[in-house]
């Protein structure tokens, strides 16, 4: 199964991809700032990061920035997922190192389909 | 008059999957602990407990109390009554391993034959954990013999100061301790109580602190390690984050950091790196020039 | 067995590298090169406290660079308190620097007396970006008037985020009286599949007691 970390200090948005990528058979942990993802990105493995912006003591670009620097980290996917949708944002992320960025909110389908792209689908 | 007969019966709190739902994120998100449904029993029970101890009316209330109390003094408590707090030899050993595999031969190669390595223990309680160290580094590290090591053990009460000055244990505290070990370093002075031997106890130095003192911890720096295990997670927001600045003053550049097992930078502060070892993560604050 | 040594002498009293003059003043000393002076510039100066104090951190922390002396101006503020602290750290929501930006949210939480009086004005700022951080603040905030907050937003609001970060904090703190109010939220955001997440799940908690 491939597995998603999910970094949102949001419950409701954690609950929310959470439940739309486990119907569609992705196995998904959950971080609430990227401190805490730092540190589950280092204990096991993922196929995908989907990672906030704004959150305390470790904002999502620092996340990035960080597991780009760590050779254990830095070849995983990466899609920023924010609020802020001005093209300076999309240019920010992609140099702090995101594969990806896009805009809450995100549907479903748009959800599955690129998390699908990024890591090759759900089964191994 | 009622007679006994007419005495109300206690009211049953029940704790619905949602209202615990709720509790859960409020919990996470303060203190990076979830628990698994297995422990759904226990968790329910100590959280009515406390609906009782206060003599709130249901779960609601007592969660609104928790959310919006202005000392956030209940949410420290609880936390409290969630941990169980007990303390012995070679608890959480592997970040003693951590040390002895990893965190030593990072912090050597920088350092002279012969220079000092200091670590501090904070909170030291009654002894349990300085005396670990300095058992562990004995037992297990090959490169003991090359460096001074200074371990200073650090607690706000004066009475547990004391206890472990003396050094006395009991069976309960050395049961994870191998036989050999004690043999070495205990010798047993009555029914149930083993003293450490004098040339470990006179070599460790415990001093009265309090981490949320600036005064106090003034004096204590330039350290390599410091272990701050299963304290700054009864402490609230405000000052968890001051105690990991004072901690990271008393750290030099490149010092390591250890948290107890359910505990997290996370939820604590910005400043320290995280570094994954085999046997733990630890944190450290970053050499001079870098970022963390 | 001189394997673990405690110093024989009394360790010197050790002479804080963040010593300097005493003719330099604190603003001088909070612009220095060298991060460990300015880190202790700022404690010297959170000493003197007071909204002089308040606003010459503040006005450091807008320029500051380094990780640990904005941590040590967050503390700092934090210990101040008060009104002028929450106007500079309230400030800080408009910059362009997401970690200064979430320090000042978590450093405003702390201080729900100063930030109560200030948050309807904030609710309403034409930033969306601005009312999303006046959410986030509200959402830790120990004030009774969380709830009454997050309602003005779901009634007036109309920026889809603005309202999901509102929907989070009452899925926390929510209660009966906001239920008719959550009940609305999909129809004012129609197709939108996440919200209409946030409200089923906002409800869910707070009836499913």
């Amino acid at each position: 199964m491939k597995r998603v970390l999910v970094v949102d200090d949001a419950a409701t948005v954690r609950l929310y991809y959470r439940d739309v990528l486990e119907a569609a058979g992705f196995a998904v942990e959950e971080a609430v700032n990227g401190l805490e993802g730092l540190e589950k990105a280092l204990a096991d493995a993922f196929d995908l990061f989907l990672v906030d912006v704004n959150m305390p003591k470790m904002d999502g670009y620092r996340f990035l920035s960080t597991v780009r620097r760590e050779p254990a980290l830095r070849a995983v996917p990466a899609i920023m997922i924010s609020t802020e949708a001005k093209d300076s944002d999309a240019t920010r992320a992609y140099a702090a190192g995101a594969n990806l960025y896009m805009v809450k909110p995100v549907q479903p389908d748009a959800l599955v389909r690129t998390v699908a792209l990024m890591t090759g689908g759900p089964v191994s | 008059m009622p007679g006994p007969q007419t005495m109300p019966q206690p009211q049953g709190i029940a704790i619905s999957d949602e209202d615990f739902a709720r509790f859960q994120e409020f919990f996470y998100r303060k203190t990076g602990i979830s628990f698994d449904a297995k422990k759904r029993y226990f968790v329910d029970k100590r959280l009515v407990d406390r609906v009782e101890a206060l003599k709130l009316r249901d779960f609601r209330e007592y969660f609104t109390h928790l959310r919006f109390q202005v000392s956030g003094e209940e949410v420290q408590t609880l936390i409290n009554a969630m941990t169980v707090n007990e303390t012995y030899f070679y608890r959480e050993e592997y970040q003693f391993r951590c040390l002895v595999q990893s965190i030593l031969p990072e912090l050597v190669r920088r350092k002279a034959a012969g220079e000092r390595l200091r670590i501090w223990s904070i909170p030291c309680s009654t002894g349990e954990e300085p005396y670990s160290l300095a058992l562990y580094l004995l037992e297990h590290w090959e490169h003991v013999d090359r460096f001074d090591i200074e371990i200073v053990a650090s607690d706000i009460d004066t009475k547990v100061l004391e206890a472990a000055r003396q050094g006395r244990y009991g069976e309960r505290a050395l049961q994870y301790l191998p036989q050999a070990t004690r043999r070495r370093f205990f010798t047993r002075v009555a029914e149930d109580a083993y003293q450490i031997i004098d040339d470990l106890r006179s070599s460790i130095e415990f001093t009265t602190v309090n981490l949320n003192d600036p005064l106090q911890t003034r004096r204590h720096r330039d350290f390599d390690v410091v272990f701050c295990r299963n304290l700054l997670i009864y402490f609230d927001d405000l000052s968890r984050r001051q105690a990991a600045d004072t901690i990271f003053d008393a750290l030099q550049p490149g010092g390591f950091c250890c948290l107890g097992h359910s505990e997290s930078m996370s939820r604590i502060s910005p400043l320290f790196r995280v570094r994954r070892f085999p046997d733990a993560i630890v944190y450290q604050k970053p050499d001079r020039g870098e970022e963390p | 067995m001189p394997l673990v040594k405690k110093p024989t002498l009394p360790a010197p009293e050790p002479v804080p590298d963040d010593s300097f003059p005493d003719d330099w003043d604190l603003p001088a000393r909070l612009a220095a090169p060298a991060a460990s002076v300015r880190r202790a510039a700022v404690r010297a100066l959170a000493e003197t406290g007071g909204g002089d104090a308040a606003r010459t951190l503040c006005g450091r922390l807008a320029v500051e660079t380094d990780g640990p002396v904005r941590e040590a101006i967050f503390l700092a503020l934090a210990a101040i308190g008060g009104d002028e602290v929450a106007a500079g750290l309230l400030a800080l929501l408009r910059h362009e620097d997401p970690a200064l930006r979430n320090g000042a949210i978590e450093t405003l939480q702390q201080l729900p007396q100063p930030v109560a009086p200030r948050m309807e004005a904030l609710l309403a700022d034409p930033d969306s970006d601005v009312r999303i951080f006046a959410v986030n603040v509200a959402g830790n905030l120990r004030h009774p008037d969380v709830e009454r907050w997050m309602l003005s937003v779901l009634r007036g609001d109309r920026h889809a985020n603005v309202v999901a970060a509102a929907i989070d904090t009452l899925a926390e703190v929510g209660t009966e009286a906001a239920c008719a109010d959550l009940e609305q939220v999909a129809q004012h955001f129609p197709g939108d599949a996440f919200l209409a997440f946030a409200q089923r799940t906002a409800l869910r908690r707070i009836r499913g007691g």
